[in-house]
């Protein structure tokens, strides 16, 4: 995909190559179509396609996790403890391992992707430009609907006594998944010095 | 100055230069893995690229002289 549209902007910048260096060609009409096509049609095309290249790449985990204020919770994912809940959902890809931090932390609402590509835009602000928070939090808490858009109606989920019991709660997310007795240890990255790590392959 | 006086074939060179400063700096967002490859394709590649279009169009409607005289 990558390499097609590499191909589709080396095409357009041929094209408007020719017309920079003699702009006097566009007398003809077959010269004025082609510049139709190379300096309005083609570069459009190249500004989609290379949009949709960029949302696709930031889902994967190597996206996320390629930014330094991340390299302790790409270690988290690796933490050879099953309480680690991302750990776990990581190694036993119980959600994609290349798609990991999209997976849980992406709005699953109809302009989720606008709205994470927003937030993620807020915290490079933060890195480059003004003061990088010395904890990292997730604006508003964790939503709970971010585990139910894969927990709900499967059977094991629904069928946990203390699940059925809080289920109203954990829908209007007035109970968090991740609330203290729960699952509440997630990324826990102060404390990764002091546990064992996983290895793939060994 | 109005836009008209500046001649088709300058404002056709001016956008096929932003054009293509637009799509390099897209190609080297595409070969760079970082999150900041994204702020560099949408905020300067894509912003070049359809700055260079509209000057183009702009060029078609409001240079290109309906009543038949030669270009700039």
């Amino acid at each position: 995909m990558t390499q097609i549209l590499i191909g589709q902007i080396i095409l357009s910048i041929g094209l408007a190559c020719i017309f920079l260096i003699r702009p006097s060609v566009t007398q003809t009409a077959g010269w004025k179509i082609l510049a139709f096509i190379g300096l309005c049609v083609l570069p459009a095309l190249c500004i989609v396609g290379g949009m949709n290249i960029q949302m696709q790449r930031s889902e994967q985990t190597q996206f996320c996790t390629s930014c330094h204020a991340m390299a302790p919770y790409a270690r988290s994912l690796y933490v050879d403890d099953p309480s680690y809940i991302p750990a776990q959902h990581f190694q036993n890809h119980r959600v994609p391992a290349d798609r990991a931090c999209y997976a849980c932390h992406a709005d699953y609402s109809i302009y989720g992707p606008l709205k994470d590509k927003m937030r993620g835009l807020t915290r490079i602000y933060m890195q480059y430009v003004s003061t990088p928070p010395t904890t990292i939090r997730i604006p508003g808490g964790y939503d709970n609907h971010q585990c139910l858009h894969c927990h709900a109606g499967a059977r094991d989920f629904e069928e946990n006594a203390i699940h059925s019991a809080t289920m109203d709660a954990l829908k209007s997310n007035q109970m968090s998944c991740i609330s203290s007795g729960c699952h509440d240890t997630v990324h826990n990255v102060a404390a990764l010095d002091h546990v064992k790590f996983w290895r793939p392959g060994q | 100055m109005t836009f008209r006086n500046l001649g088709f074939k300058w404002l056709l060179r001016v956008s096929s230069a932003l054009i293509i400063v637009g799509l390099l700096v897209e190609i080297a967002s595409l070969l760079w893995f970082h999150p900041l490859s994204f702020v560099l394709f949408a905020f300067v590649g894509a912003s070049l690229i359809g700055l260079g279009i509209v000057v183009y169009l702009a060029s078609l409607v409001f240079v290109a002289s309906p009543k038949g005289e030669k270009h700039g």
